[in-house]
């Protein structure tokens, strides 16, 4: 028997449910998320048409599932950028890297970063300056607070592009590269905070 | 003329809508028992693996439309489940102290009987790092290749194969030699 016969007999004892009803689940709890991202969405882009930024602007209601960071770890958009995080044209980046990611591997984002001629400024956020961020930003809820480390918070390098049409390409150019959890672009007026997160 | 398209206009949304909702539910047949079961194999529960089938799919309805046509449906369905399972066992590993009840070392490896076998197959994956059961599932149970399992992963070509290499080996010693050679 080869491991693929394995695997099947590993499965066999599955319950089954119907795909209709987690299509119809799927649909009506989904279409919930989506109506009220297209709330946000206006009011994001009734915020950005102020600021004088409406161009090419792909609003949060197409933005990926945020999946992979709990939300509540990830530092928020700074002030004088899109709330959300865009698809495309994003003026700022943030690199967000895995928890396990090796001295070498994250020295490799660094030098590629450093070299890269899309890239204007970069700047390395460390684990404990995140968490000093962290503990301001949720300073009224103390045991939220302890219940967090430097540990839980994610390393990033923040960048700000010479040419926002370049994220899209440097954004898989980047993700392809080892020790990258992910890549969040946003739109940010000139004098936002590099990375355009706090 | 006016009238005429402002008036139509909302007939033509809901047609628009009911053909979307009709791909997703043959999208959602055809891929529910597969992701279930690759669920199942990374978490071994199959309740938690249905409601993280559930998941994966409510959160592909969110974006259905831009994902819809020109995306590897397959391959995004993937990972959107594995960053849930990762997600899960992030969480799970920060709030408690056990990690995951470990099963007991598999004495019925050499058993004999098919049944102590599967047993044995989802508690060794129970044994491997995250990381490596997503690779071992994606690539042997799943049968992607290596550069679909890598880009579901989102990790290098070269460190999918590492991956893969290192933990079918720690799988073997888990289960033992004749394991694989059946």
């Amino acid at each position: 028997m080869d491991l693929r016969e394995h695997f099947e007999r590993a499965v066999d004892d599955d319950p089954g449910a119907d795909p209709a009803v987690m299509a119809h689940a799927a649909i009506a709890r989904g279409g919930q998320v989506r109506r009220r991202r297209r709330q946000v969405a206006g009011a994001a882009g009734g915020v950005l048409a102020v600021l004088g930024i409406v161009a090419g602007l792909n609003l949060p209601s197409q933005a990926e599932p945020a999946v992979t960071v709990a939300a509540a770890m990830r530092p928020p958009a700074a002030p004088s950028c899109s709330v959300d995080p865009v698809q495309r044209d994003a003026t700022d980046v943030a690199i967000f890297l895995k928890s396990d990611t090796s001295g070498p591997q994250q020295a490799a984002l660094a030098s590629a970063l450093g070299n890269d001629p899309r890239v204007g400024t970069v700047v390395f956020e460390s684990r404990s300056s995140a968490y000093e961020k962290f503990r301001r930003l949720w300073a009224d809820n103390p045991d939220f607070v302890d219940a967090v480390s430097p540990k839980d918070l994610p390393e990033s390098f923040r960048v700000r592009l010479v040419d926002a049409a370049q994220f899209t390409a440097l954004q898989s150019d980047y993700a392809a590269m080892d020790g990258v959890q992910d890549i969040v672009g946003r739109i940010c007026l000139v004098g936002a905070a590099i990375g355009g997160v706090q | 003329m006016t009238d005429t398209v402002t008036a139509s206009r909302p007939a033509e949304q809901q047609s628009t809508r009911t053909t979307r909702d009709r791909e997703f539910t043959a999208f959602v047949e055809s891929a529910a028992t597969r992701l279930r079961r690759s669920a199942y194999l990374m978490c071994r529960d199959w309740h938690l693996a249905q409601d993280l089938t559930q998941q994966t799919f409510t959160k592909m309805y969110v974006v259905w439309n831009r994902i819809r046509t020109g995306t590897n449906l397959d391959a995004y369905s993937r990972r959107v489940l594995m960053n849930l399972v990762f997600d899960q066992q992030k969480r799970r590993s920060g709030s408690e102290i056990v990690l995951a009840e470990m099963p007991d070392q598999p004495d019925g490896a050499d058993g004999g009987g098919a049944p102590d076998l599967h047993l044995t197959l989802v508690d060794a994956l129970a044994q491997l790092t995250v990381d490596d059961r997503a690779v071992l599932v994606l690539r042997h149970a799943e049968d992607h290749s290596v550069d679909t399992v890598a880009s579901i992963l989102g990790i290098s070509v070269s460190a999918a194969k590492m991956r893969d290499t290192r933990a079918l080996s720690r799988l073997r010693s888990l289960l033992g030699d004749d394991f694989l050679n059946h």
